[in-house]
């Protein structure tokens, strides 16, 4: 996914934590087979994967695994058969380039929200302290929240909390970005401006992005191809290819015929994936 | 600001009913309240409620302090394996079931009258409840922050120092208070069974010789080492965390 990198106050931001391009890690789910205990099976040898740089979004109807799926490449969910690799390597969870933004955000009650968003840096241990502090200064400013830096989670909306869980992950660089339905519980304004200010990220960082949604726009938007996960066990319904060019911009992309055509195409297989269910 | 002002309405209320009652029995049946203080002035004078206090105290914090120990060992082993849940959970039930009193004459028969046989009383009174407790809260710790964490590079005793340990604190402080008036409740009852000084052997004495105002001292004494311990220690650091849950 190269796009090219507009000057705005933001990406200046985006300048002060980082310098490198970490670029992105590819992942790939091989015949995994998945069922909950006790329950009906969920994945049946599914197969997926992505290229390095590309930017995947995850539609399906409520239930049929999403969240399931990005447990497994997080390694949290060990499948029962078959093979989930990142660049190669079988995953877990405590892989440096893995990060995940969680459907609720997880912070830690006990921290501020700049040791929330710190508290990678830490357990790495790699920086000094006031580094730290700095790239974590940085990277709230990227998602609007550094005058929050010393509120208490609890003190916080839902949406500011999510924003720090995003924070949180971006502040380690991650070349694999697995993301939740990160901006469900946002304001369609601030979801939009994320919006924009995610793939600016990824323009400038390069890093594989799943991400979990059940907006279908923002999956186009967003994404460079969009897969359809069906009812469990169906696995994977289609997929399709998101060929707007970049870089996309909020009003001028949406407002492409090309845009409405692929929202169109996949709204209808959302309907049929549910009318068969 | 007026339900404010019913709390503080109640001490002093109380106080009127004990007066008013007092007035229509003989002192030896019900003292004034003024008679009360009175003899707890006589009794700070001569030393003994010193002496009587340190020795319930004392004891107290021997027994609370081996129950805190056993109650963490005993918590954290039923919140990591599920077996030995299992396994104690039905004994656990069964210990909280006996009244921790009922023990007193056994453990008197087994360590003879003295420092040793109390104690064993407020260990098993103050164990119990806060071995559950320490479980209860370990197991809720949310497997979500432990998630987080470890995608963030948490290694295992990272996850220990930096999410176990701080997480626990608001369930670890509810045992301690917990487990602090299971055992003073327990103290004063086996010290009115088997020893020679202590508020409860106050109690049990002054009931004996017929003394109410030393058997009411004594009972003031008890409630109000346990009301400020509790009210005053623990529920001011549980406050501090009763935020968290929400985020
Ligand atoms: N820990 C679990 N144990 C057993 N079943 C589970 C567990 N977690 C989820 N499930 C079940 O698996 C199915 C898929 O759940 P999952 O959370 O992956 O769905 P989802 O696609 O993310 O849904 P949503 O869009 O509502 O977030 C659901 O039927 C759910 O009830
Ligand atoms: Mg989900």
């Amino acid at each position: 996914m190269d796009c090219e990198i507009p000057t705005s106050l933001s990406d200046n931001r985006l300048g002060d934590f980082s310098n490198d391009r970490p670029g992105g890690a590819a992942f790939r789910v091989d015949g995994v087979d998945f069922t909950y205990d006790g329950a009906l099976p969920m994945f049946r040898s599914l197969t997926l994967s992505a290229r390095p740089g590309e930017f995947v979004a995850l539609l399906g109807p409520s239930g049929c695994g999403k969240t399931t799926l990005l447990n497994l490449l997080s390694g949290f969910l060990p499948p029962d058969s078959g093979r989930i690799t990142i660049d190669g390597e079988t995953v877990t969870p405590e892989m440096p380039a893995l990060g995940h933004v969680f459907q609720s955000p997880q912070l830690f009650p006990w921290l501020d929200v700049l040791d929330n968003v710190r508290f990678g840096l830490r357990m790495a241990g790699r920086l000094p302290d006031a580094e730290q502090r700095d790239k974590a200064m940085a990277v709230l400013s990227l998602v609007g929240l550094e005058a929050a830096a010393g509120k208490f989670p609890h003190q916080l909306s839902g949406g500011m909390q999510q924003r720090v869980a995003l924070a949180r992950a971006l502040v380690l660089e991650p070349r694999l970005l697995l993301m939740d339905e990160p901006f469900a519980a946002l304001d369609a304004i601030t979801r939009a401006t994320l919006n924009e200010e995610l793939l600016r990220l990824c323009g400038r960082l390069g890093q594989t992005v799943l991400f979990i949604t059940h907006d279908v726009e923002e999956a186009v938007f967003l994404a460079d191809r969009v897969v359809l996960l069906g009812i469990a066990p169906a696995g994977i319904h289609s997929e399709l290819a998101i060929d707007l060019p970049r870089p996309r911009h909020l009003r001028e992309t949406r407002r492409l015929e090309r845009f409405t055509t692929l929202t169109d195409t996949l709204l209808e297989r959302i309907s049929a994936i549910v009318a068969a269910a | 600001m007026r339900t404010r002002l019913y709390g503080w309405a109640a001490f002093p209320s109380l106080l009127l009913v004990w007066s008013a009652a007092a007035w229509n029995l003989p002192p030896y049946v019900l003292p004034q309240p003024w008679a009360v203080a009175a003899e707890a002035v006589r009794w700070l004078d001569s030393g003994q409620l010193a002496a009587h206090v340190g020795a319930s105290l004392l004891r107290e914090a021997g027994g609370f302090a081996v129950a805190v120990l056993g109650a963490l060992a005993l918590g954290l082993a039923g919140a990591l394996s599920p077996g030995f849940r299992a396994f104690s959970a039905p004994l656990t039930g069964l210990f909280m079931a006996i009244p921790p009193i009922a023990w007193a004459p056994l453990s008197m028969i087994f360590f003879g009258l003295g420092y040793v046989a109390i104690t064993m009383v407020i260990v098993v009174a103050a164990l119990f409840p806060m071995a559950v407790t320490v479980q209860e809260g370990f197991l809720a710790i949310r497997n979500g922050n432990l998630r987080a964490a470890r995608v963030l590079g948490a290694r295992r005793w990272q996850l220990i120092r930096h999410v176990y340990l701080p997480a626990s604190l608001p369930f670890l402080t509810a045992a301690l208070r917990i487990g602090f008036s299971q055992a003073w409740r327990a103290l004063v009852a086996a010290e009115m069974l088997g020893a020679s000084q202590g508020i409860g052997w106050m109690v049990a004495m002054g009931g004996q010789i017929g003394n109410a105002t030393q058997v009411l001292l004594g009972v003031a004494i008890i409630g109000m080492t346990a009301w400020i311990t509790e009210g005053l220690v623990f529920r001011r650091i549980e406050r501090r965390y009763r935020h968290w849950h929400l985020a």
